[in-house]
């Protein structure tokens, strides 16, 4: 059944709340935050393989935040081109880059600067050329149409206020045979109109 | 919403108790706030 809520919420401010908070995360990410980051909660509560993140670079998984593990639905392909959604310090695009391999391309986007900074230092630390970022919005992504195998993200599409532009852009980008793995948030419950519209609860 | 745009075979394969632990774990628990993952393909 499709469903779609009537958001009202100011989408300027929104986006601008998600970015102070996403900023504050890459600056202390040990900060009093409503959701988990780190290493330790993506291997204990998510599923990830605690070696491998132990293996990149701090700076690439202390500010982690996602909600799921793309990597638990299916294998990343050595050489396939992938697109990270809402990349962050980018601990995902690492962890796909070792998956893509030297002939692959792993491109991050994210429109957070800080957040795109902590990525690109993470990257030449782990030495990937094969990983790349860009400043983007995931309503309008930085590429090209039918330019990607593989899209990944984890925990953003729910901070997008216009989720079928999303899934527009994710769509024109992919290769025909290409796929979306990503994980986000769900609520088995309807929300009231004052909860869907509170910023504070989407951005917490 | 997925379908709407053009893609095929959308199915969500784990769910996740995401929220366990933080401060806002009793909102979570009121309206069944969990993470998932999701695969869907462009056939």
């Amino acid at each position: 059944m499709e469903q779609f809520c009537e958001i009202t919420l100011d989408r300027e401010r929104l986006k601008s709340e998600v970015r102070t908070t996403y900023t504050k995360v890459a600056e202390a990410p040990g900060g009093d935050f409503h959701f988990h980051r780190g290493p330790e909660y993506a291997a204990r509560q998510l599923g990830y393989d605690g070696d491998e993140l132990a293996a990149l670079p701090e700076s690439a998984t202390a500010s982690f935040a996602g909600v799921g593990n793309p990597f638990r639905v299916r294998e990343i392909p050595a050489g396939a081109v992938v697109v990270d959604l809402g990349s962050g310090a980018g601990m995902d695009c690492l962890l796909a880059g070792r998956r893509v391999g030297e002939k692959g391309r792993v491109v991050g986007v994210d429109m957070t600067d800080a957040m795109l900074e902590l990525a690109r230092k993470s990257a030449a630390q782990a030495g990937m050329p094969q990983v790349a970022f860009e400043f983007g919005e995931i309503t309008d992504l930085p590429l090209a149409d039918a330019s990607v195998d593989v899209v990944i993200s984890n925990g953003v599409i729910n901070l997008a206020v216009d989720k079928p532009a999303v899934f527009r852009d994710i769509y024109r980008v992919l290769k025909p045979g290409g796929w979306i793995q990503f994980a986000d948030i769900v609520v088995d419950h309807e929300l009231s109109d004052k909860a869907r519209n509170d910023i504070d609860l989407w951005v917490g | 919403m997925m379908q709407a745009t053009g893609f095929q075979r959308c199915v969500a394969t784990e769910f996740f108790d995401s929220f366990a632990g933080t401060s806002k774990e009793g909102i979570a628990r009121k309206y069944g706030v969990r993470g998932a993952n999701f695969i869907a393909f462009k056939d």
